[in-house]
């Protein structure tokens, strides 16, 4: 695609966020229960509504990342060898992963089986073609397949955090008391809990 | 809900296609990291409950006695009859639906069925089945059943009653906001008082209740432990203050006898408060000659028997008269706990009282008459603590807590369950220098709750609690970022546990403390050496670069 071309998709998705925004974020709250769906779209007060305004705000902020996406990022960030990527490279992944967090950890504890968890990110292809009509070829289908795949990333470190403190936990509040007093002489804790410093 | 049906919305909004069946058709699927695993055989007969065998929750064939429906419906019209409450819960709710969005665990899981209006309605549906004249004769016309909200009890019901009352942790939020004040807490209880007529404990619930009937603390650890646990603490305080605060153990006529749950004793980070009740009572036995004795007996201060059976709450917690009585203190101090408070304040009273060999509490350094305590005979240690500093009579230094930026969580069953929120507020800011509020619809009586309340903390069941304690850990989470919250306190031992897991996976910069912790921080023992270390053995501030 052409610089121009680009500026003028990243203006057209600007100009439309909140009517994208709006149908992205039911879109990923219909994966709920119809019940709970409706409460989730209802109270704008963060604390009342933990879900739905964290999901809301975590989709805004990965929205904004994408307009920043540059061409640059590709599929080959991802496959290639760390060694490959440039620092810049890295910063754009890591942003994305991170504005995806909060609405990912929240579905990683949720039941959802990994594909329910990150499915809603592939709904922006359908949602961003109804509302700006025909795109100019495939460079935006291609950002939400990245977006995607951090999506996968970030859901699987979530879940390995809840395994580590399901491992972890019994351990560290009564064998370290125990083993401080002297009274238990097996591994100690850093042992034990070695594998979460890495 | 409620504030939904304005009648343009209404008709605008008719939606003229069937719905896709009624939630009472649906078959619960009992789904790993969202129940407890089940009740060990040995735990449950330990106590003398019906039908102790191994089974699991996942298999179809979940062993129950023959007559398991006829056991349920008596249990049932017994409860009715017995428990005035429980008969008005089953009959006034309007499904008004103010409930339905403010229990934590909906929130959390985004599961309908944890709606508390709809957990309750799992009961209330069998309920109206079989005990309404409505539903009787609504019956004998067809289709009728349906229009009475009722269904016959089936082997689906009571899969679906327990894995979803075993999502909820009493902790009464849902109360608050319900205009008929109904208690669904209590409604819970009434459940899983049922579940162990079949033999349907968990076994997070069952095995303490087991350890705690058999050697006086969940954990199960004998005395000798016990008292070596805080011999070792007062070697760490000597080390960090110079002072022997010399733990007294069962002492016959001491001024009082001091009680706490077993996980301040035995788990971190309680074990950092129980060194800061240590502290305290060396402080009063210095300055003003109190004489406050520990029990090896009445070592557990929780009762995870009221989330069993009022009968089984009952057994637990006659111990601690039965203790206070055989030493012949004047009155009881406990230390900072949740549901043993809700216990105490609700139910030792009238269940194991009147206990009119003890004392009306009399604070016997500052006068003060608890007041609240009348009856109980047993006052909380942050009662205590604030009387003391309200009236001058502990020389704290704030410094050796100034790296400590506060938030404090009102636990459930103190601030719901007994209006305790002034007085760890108070105690905080005299110990400590910053301390910010979480907002207001996240704490006192409209806290929200860890989300492994009432027996649920276990490890299998870890994606059900962080979804549960996600309300919570929201809350912190805003603190943390606006005001740079590093400390999440608490007076509930389960909370310093669970939050400590929770604060890992939602917020991983906060730290969770008891506030005795912070007391034993920030008291100057008489003759203590200049202190270099907090109790955790982290340099105090200002200290940090002595050692370079």
């Amino acid at each position: 695609m052409m610089p121009n071309q680009l500026i003028d998709l990243n203006r057209q998705l600007e100009l439309n966020k909140e009517k994208i925004l709006t149908l992205w974020f039911e879109a990923a709250i219909s994966s709920y229960p119809e019940d709970t769906a409706r409460l989730l779209g209802k109270s704008k007060n963060r604390f009342d509504n933990p879900v739905g305004n964290i999901t809301r705000q975590s989709l805004e902020d990965t929205f904004d990342n994408i307009i920043r996406m540059s061409l640059a990022e590709n599929y080959k960030d991802y496959t290639n060898s760390k060694h490959s990527q440039t620092n810049k490279e890295h910063v754009g992944q890591n942003r994305v992963e991170n504005s995806l967090d909060p609405v990912i950890r929240i579905r990683a504890v949720q039941n959802f089986s990994a594909s329910q968890a990150v499915a809603f990110v592939f709904e922006l292809k359908a949602i961003v073609k109804s509302v700006l009509g025909k795109l100019p070829d495939e460079s935006f289908n291609y950002r939400v397949d990245l977006v995607a795949l951090a999506a996968f990333n970030r859901f699987m470190k979530c879940r390995e955090n809840i395994f580590l403190l399901k491992a972890t936990e019994a351990k560290r509040r009564v064998h370290s008391a125990f083993e401080r007093a002297g009274l238990v002489t097996e591994l100690t804790e850093d042992e034990l809990l070695g594998s979460s410093k890495s | 809900m409620s504030d939904e049906l304005k009648p343009d919305a209404l008709l605008d909004r008719i939606d003229y296609t069937p719905a896709a069946g009624s939630w009472m058709d649906s078959t619960v699927q009992i789904m790993p990291g969202m129940y407890c695993y089940a009740a060990k055989a040995e735990s449950v007969e330990t106590l003398g409950l019906p039908n102790a065998r191994t089974w699991n929750p996942l298999e179809d064939d979940w062993k129950l006695p023959e007559n398991w429906q006829e056991i349920i419906h008596n249990a049932i019209k017994e409860r009715l009859e017995k428990f005035r409450t429980f008969k008005v819960f089953m009959d006034i709710c309007v499904r008004c639906g103010a409930c339905a969005d403010k229990c934590h665990f909906f929130l959390g899981t985004g599961d309908p069925k944890n709606m508390p209006v709809l957990r309750a309605e799992l009961l209330r549906s069998v309920y109206r089945n079989d005990f309404t004249k409505a539903a009787q004769i609504l019956k004998m016309i067809p289709g009728g059943e349906k229009l009475s909200g009722g269904r016959p009890m089936t082997l689906d019901v009571l899969k679906e009653w327990w894995y979803y009352f075993f999502q909820c942790t009493e902790c009464r939020r849902c109360s608050v906001f319900c205009p008929y004040g109904i208690d669904t807490a209590e409604i819970t209880i009434m459940a899983r008082e049922i579940f162990n007529l079949l033999g349907l404990n968990i076994d997070w619930i069952a095995t303490p209740v087991s350890n705690c009937y058999k050697t006086g603390n969940h954990l199960g650890i004998q005395p000798h432990a016990f008292k070596d646990m805080l011999e070792f603490f007062a070697e760490d305080i000597e080390e960090i203050t110079g002072v022997n605060v010399e733990p007294q153990f069962n002492k016959k006529g001491a001024d009082i006898l001091f009680i706490t749950p077993s996980g301040d004793v035995f788990a971190d980070p309680g074990t950092y408060t129980c060194q800061g009740y240590l502290i305290l009572f060396k402080y009063l036995k210095d300055k003003y000659g109190l004489d406050v004795t520990w029990s090896t007996y009445a070592s557990e201060g929780g009762n995870f028997g009221f989330f069993t059976s009022h009968e089984t709450m009952k057994r637990l917690n006659s111990k601690m008269y039965a203790e206070a009585r055989r030493l012949g203190v004047k009155w009881i101090l406990g230390g900072e706990c949740g549901h043993m408070w809700r216990v105490i304040h609700q139910y030792m009273d009238t269940m194991n009282g009147p206990a009119d060999f003890l004392e009306e509490p009399v604070n016997p350094i500052t006068g003060t008459k608890f007041e609240n305590a009348k009856s109980t005979k047993m006052v909380h240690i942050t009662e205590f603590t604030a009387d003391l500093i309200k009236h001058g009579k502990l020389e704290l230094d704030k410094s050796r807590n100034a790296n400590r930026i506060m938030t404090f969580h009102d636990s459930c069953n103190t601030s719901r369950g007994m209006g305790l929120l002034e007085e760890p507020r108070y105690v905080i800011q005299n110990v400590c220098d910053n301390f910010f509020e979480m907002p207001p619809n996240t704490i006192r009586e409209q806290t929200f709750c860890c989300g492994s309340g009432s027996g649920l903390n276990a490890g299998e069941n870890i994606e059900l609690r962080m979804a549960g304690g996600l309300p919570r850990a929201n809350a912190v989470k805003y603190v943390h970022e606006k005001f740079g919250v590093n400390t999440l306190g608490t007076i509930c031992a389960i909370d310093r546990a669970a939050l400590s897991t929770l604060m890992e996976y939602w917020v991983p910069e906060v730290q969770v403390y008891g506030i005795h912790e912070l007391v034993g921080n920030a008291l100057i023992l008489p003759g203590e050496k200049e202190r270099e270390t907090d109790l955790r053995l982290e340099p105090l501030p200002g200290m940090e670069d002595e050692d370079e």
